[in-house]
């Protein structure tokens, strides 16, 4: 099975049966039957998570592999009741910047209002060429998507976390280890670099001004 | 405490002092992160100001089209297969549910 160099995985898996021979404890029964309930179902939205990061897919699918096998082994760290996809997320993460043997990044962004009137800019600048209307006209997810590929991270993460998956603010600082005025102020700048790149697509795409006043 | 960058973008937009607020706080408006009494207030602006209103119209756009995006994208089969395997080699008794092909 391939790996990404990066990747430290600690079992091949190739060794199959062996745990599940001989008579299974209760206790393995009921970790594996919470694992199923708890952790399982946020498969897809974890390879979402993992794939804004890797940006390719068969890294996304070690990550992904490699973060599910970590939940396992350490089930007995998570706490029951508490938000299961965000603790995926949370070693999703960790695993994807032990790969790249990053330092997890550090960006310093004081101020997301600048990020919020800024956006506001962009709306001025595509109204007054007539197409503030480019959300409506233009087929936004493929561009979405493809502006997602192109933005840096961290802004990727916390546009990934908040906007696509839905999570508070406090979950996704959670998730990235940095205070909640980070997460905001990486969101925003995420939000606007997003807006800014959708105008680009629409000018690209020869949008002509649908009523300029 | 607004930013100076921010402050001159804002006079150079020409804006009224709300306008320029809901300019400045729609995003957390939308994302519910201001006081209830700062929520009302910008609420009360827009629904009498057409100019925010259409601002907020588009950024509602776009924010429904990020969430949208979680519809389209899941694990490949493969993947879920894969996962199968190597959850099955660590003796996980629930490997068959990671793909109900399985």
């Amino acid at each position: 099975m391939p790996h990404s160099p990066g990747l430290s995985v600690e079992e091949s898996g190739v060794t199959a049966d062996a745990g599940l021979q001989g008579a299974r404890s209760a206790s393995d029964v009921a970790r594996d039957a919470a694992f199923e309930r708890d952790a399982l179902p946020w498969l897809d939205d974890v390879y979402r998570f993992a794939l804004s990061l890797t940006r390719e897919e068969s890294d996304a699918d070690d990550v992904v592999q490699e973060t599910f096998l970590r939940a396992y082994r350490s089930w007995h760290t998570f706490i029951p009741g508490t938000d299961c996809r965000r603790w995926l997320f949370t070693i999703c993460r960790n695993v994807f910047l032990r790969s790249r043997e990053r330092q997890r990044p550090t960006v310093d962004l004081e101020d997301g209002e600048q990020d919020a009137v800024a956006a506001g800019s962009v709306y001025a600048a595509a109204r007054e060429r007539g197409y503030d209307d480019i959300y409506a006209r233009l087929d936004l997810a493929p561009a979405l998507r493809d502006a997602l590929d192109e933005l840096a991270e961290p802004f990727r993460s916390a546009v990934i976390l908040v906007d696509v998956e839905d999570l508070s603010y406090e979950s996704a600082a959670e998730v990235m280890g940095v205070p909640i005025g980070t997460v905001r102020s990486r969101l925003f700048r995420g939000r606007r670099l997003l807006q800014e790149k959708l105008v680009t697509v629409a000018e690209d795409l020869g949008f002509q001004g649908a009523g300029v006043p | 405490m607004m930013s100076a960058p921010a402050r001159s973008k804002l006079r150079s937009l020409g804006l009224s002092a709300t306008c320029a607020e809901v300019l400045t706080h729609l995003w957390d408006y939308l994302d519910e992160q201001i006081t209830p009494t700062s929520a009302e207030r910008l609420r009360a602006h827009i629904a009498t100001c057409a100019q925010c209103r259409r601002y907020e119209e588009y950024q509602e756009c776009f924010l429904r089209a990020m969430s949208s995006l979680k519809q389209e994208l899941n694990a490949p089969h493969s993947l879920r297969e894969r996962l199968a395997v190597r959850l099955k080699g660590q003796g996980c008794g629930c490997w068959d549910k990671v793909s109900r092909d399985l």
